[in-house]
């Protein structure tokens, strides 16, 4: 097996150990930074997909995540003068009055993994605070907003017609959270849905290629 | 959690018949799913007349060797008969046990000083097992000191501060439990362990209180444990109560487990 396919199989099964190493394993091999870190993007796609079904359990999934981190730290001095791997920034939080975050964690380690710069916003975000951080990151091409509670669902909708509103383009929408679904997403003009955090990976990048 | 599979004892009446009749391959069976099922060490107790003991011993060992190299814990009432069988080991064990009874420890202390041996070591001494917890760590006191007379590292002692009976005790297991929380405080590498049946004798539904005593005796520093390692509720409740303690990061270990099978119900 070559190096890099090693480096894949030991992100999914979530070895925070190996993973470093074999990466620059694969690097002395000749393979570029670049597609290790595919590699890395790829084996956290079938961890998502995996999530997704049911196979694994939520630890299984963050270990993995931080085996990728730590190969990518290897990665970074590499990939620094190519700034075409980033599939742009990501700006996530939780809406206005909701202060739960492991969900919205997850789901941002999850985008990130699939190649997104991530601007975590944290907990209890009013939508101008979105606003701002679209305006004031680089290269913004998705903003993920969650809400846990219904309580807290009129807030997703105030957050995305506040930011539909504010005449910024140039990024997707994508929501999430328990309360929250397909239809509820296609009423308040969302441009995506996901219901956990692997399918949230999966949406992303394929809102943002669309 | 240091797992010492106790199958292989001529006084559980199936294993028993099994040596009587030389059943080898019931042995080699007993010693091959205890390992498959994550045991850190095998129990061999022939629990037969003394006269024929350190051979029927002797033939458990070669058996269990045969079939895995999990490390065997060598398990007799007489000293000079664990002393012995050590020799019949491939590589280094446990011995079950020695306390501060007679002459035990100038037995086997100076047989393993300077091995990788690990040894179980009970509370008690020559004037019986001491009712409070304050004299049980005085033979703790006395205990160590030989070990240290011996170069013995606290870590490959494993104290059973010696579980009474729930049944006819007067204060629960609040003895036992004060002494392992100070053993643990005195000796932090040292391991803390015990039987995990021996507190329900003479009740009803044992099951339970075994189980009820395994979670208080983890939280109090119970880190090695004589048990059926095919109890899938037991090593499932281990596994969990790991976690909870806060000793399985990210509870990797508990669902690496389940994954194997040890606990949880089975896909059919």
């Amino acid at each position: 097996m070559a190096k890099i396919d090693e480096v894949k199989e030991q992100v999914i099964i979530g070895k925070t150990k190996i993973v470093p190493g074999l990466v620059q394993e694969a690097l002395d091999e000749g393979s570029v930074a670049k597609d290790i870190l595919q590699a890395m993007i790829d084996g956290m796609k079938v961890v998502g997909d995996r999530f997704s079904a049911g196979e694994i359990f939520v630890p299984e999934m963050l270990i993995a995540a931080k085996a990728m981190a730590k190969g990518v730290e290897v990665l970074k001095p590499h990939l620094a003068a190519d700034a075409s791997t980033s599939l742009g920034t990501c700006v996530i939080g939780t809406v206005e009055g909701d202060l739960h975050d492991i969900g919205k964690n997850l789901v941002s380690m999850m985008i990130g993994s699939a190649g997104f710069d991530m601007v975590d916003l944290g907990v209890d975000q009013a939508p101008d605070k979105f606003i701002a951080a679209i305006k004031n990151n680089q290269n913004v091409k998705l903003v993920a907003c969650s809400a846990l509670l219904t309580t807290t669902l009129p807030a997703l909708k105030k957050t995305v017609d506040a930011i539909r509103e504010s005449g910024l383009s140039g990024f997707k929408i994508i929501v999430g959270g328990a309360p929250v679904t397909q239809k509820f997403a296609d009423e308040i003009g969302a441009d995506a849905y996901a219901p956990d955090a692997g399918a949230a990976a999966e949406k992303a990048k394929a809102i943002v290629a669309a | 959690m240091i797992i010492i599979a106790e199958k292989i004892n001529g006084s559980i009446p199936s294993t028993g018949k099994a040596i009587e009749a030389k059943d080898a391959d019931y042995i080699r069976n007993l010693a091959k799913v205890q390992s498959e099922a994550g045991a850190d060490f095998i129990d061999v107790c022939a629990s037969v007349e003394v006269s024929r003991e350190l051979e029927t011993l002797k033939w458990l060992i070669d058996l269990v060797q045969e079939v895995t190299d999990t490390p065997l814990a060598v398990d007799s009432p007489s000293a000079e008969v664990c002393a012995k069988a050590i020799d019949f080991c491939k590589r280094p064990g446990i011995v079950n046990s020695v306390s501060m009874e007679g002459n035990k420890i100038e037995i086997v202390f100076p047989k393993i000083a300077d091995t990788k041996w690990d040894c179980i070591a009970l509370l008690c001494d020559d004037s019986g097992i001491p009712r409070t917890a304050e004299k049980r760590l005085e033979v703790f006191e006395a205990l160590m000191k030989k070990a240290k007379e011996y170069n013995i590292a606290p870590s490959r002692l494993h104290i059973d501060p010696l579980v009474e009976m729930l049944a006819t005790s007067e204060d629960g297991i609040n003895v036992i439990i004060k002494v392992m929380q100070e053993i643990k405080k005195q000796y932090p590498d040292i391991h803390v362990t015990g039987a995990a049946s021996n507190v329900s004798f003479n009740l009803p539904a044992r099951k339970i209180i075994n189980q009820a005593f395994v979670v208080l005796a983890m939280n109090a520093g119970l880190d090695s444990v004589i048990l059926d390692p095919l109890n899938r509720d037991l090593r499932g409740l281990i596994y969990a109560t790991e976690a909870l303690l806060g000793r399985d990061e990210m509870c990797i270990e508990f669902i690496h487990a389940f994954r194997a099978g040890l606990f949880g119900t089975q896909k059919q």
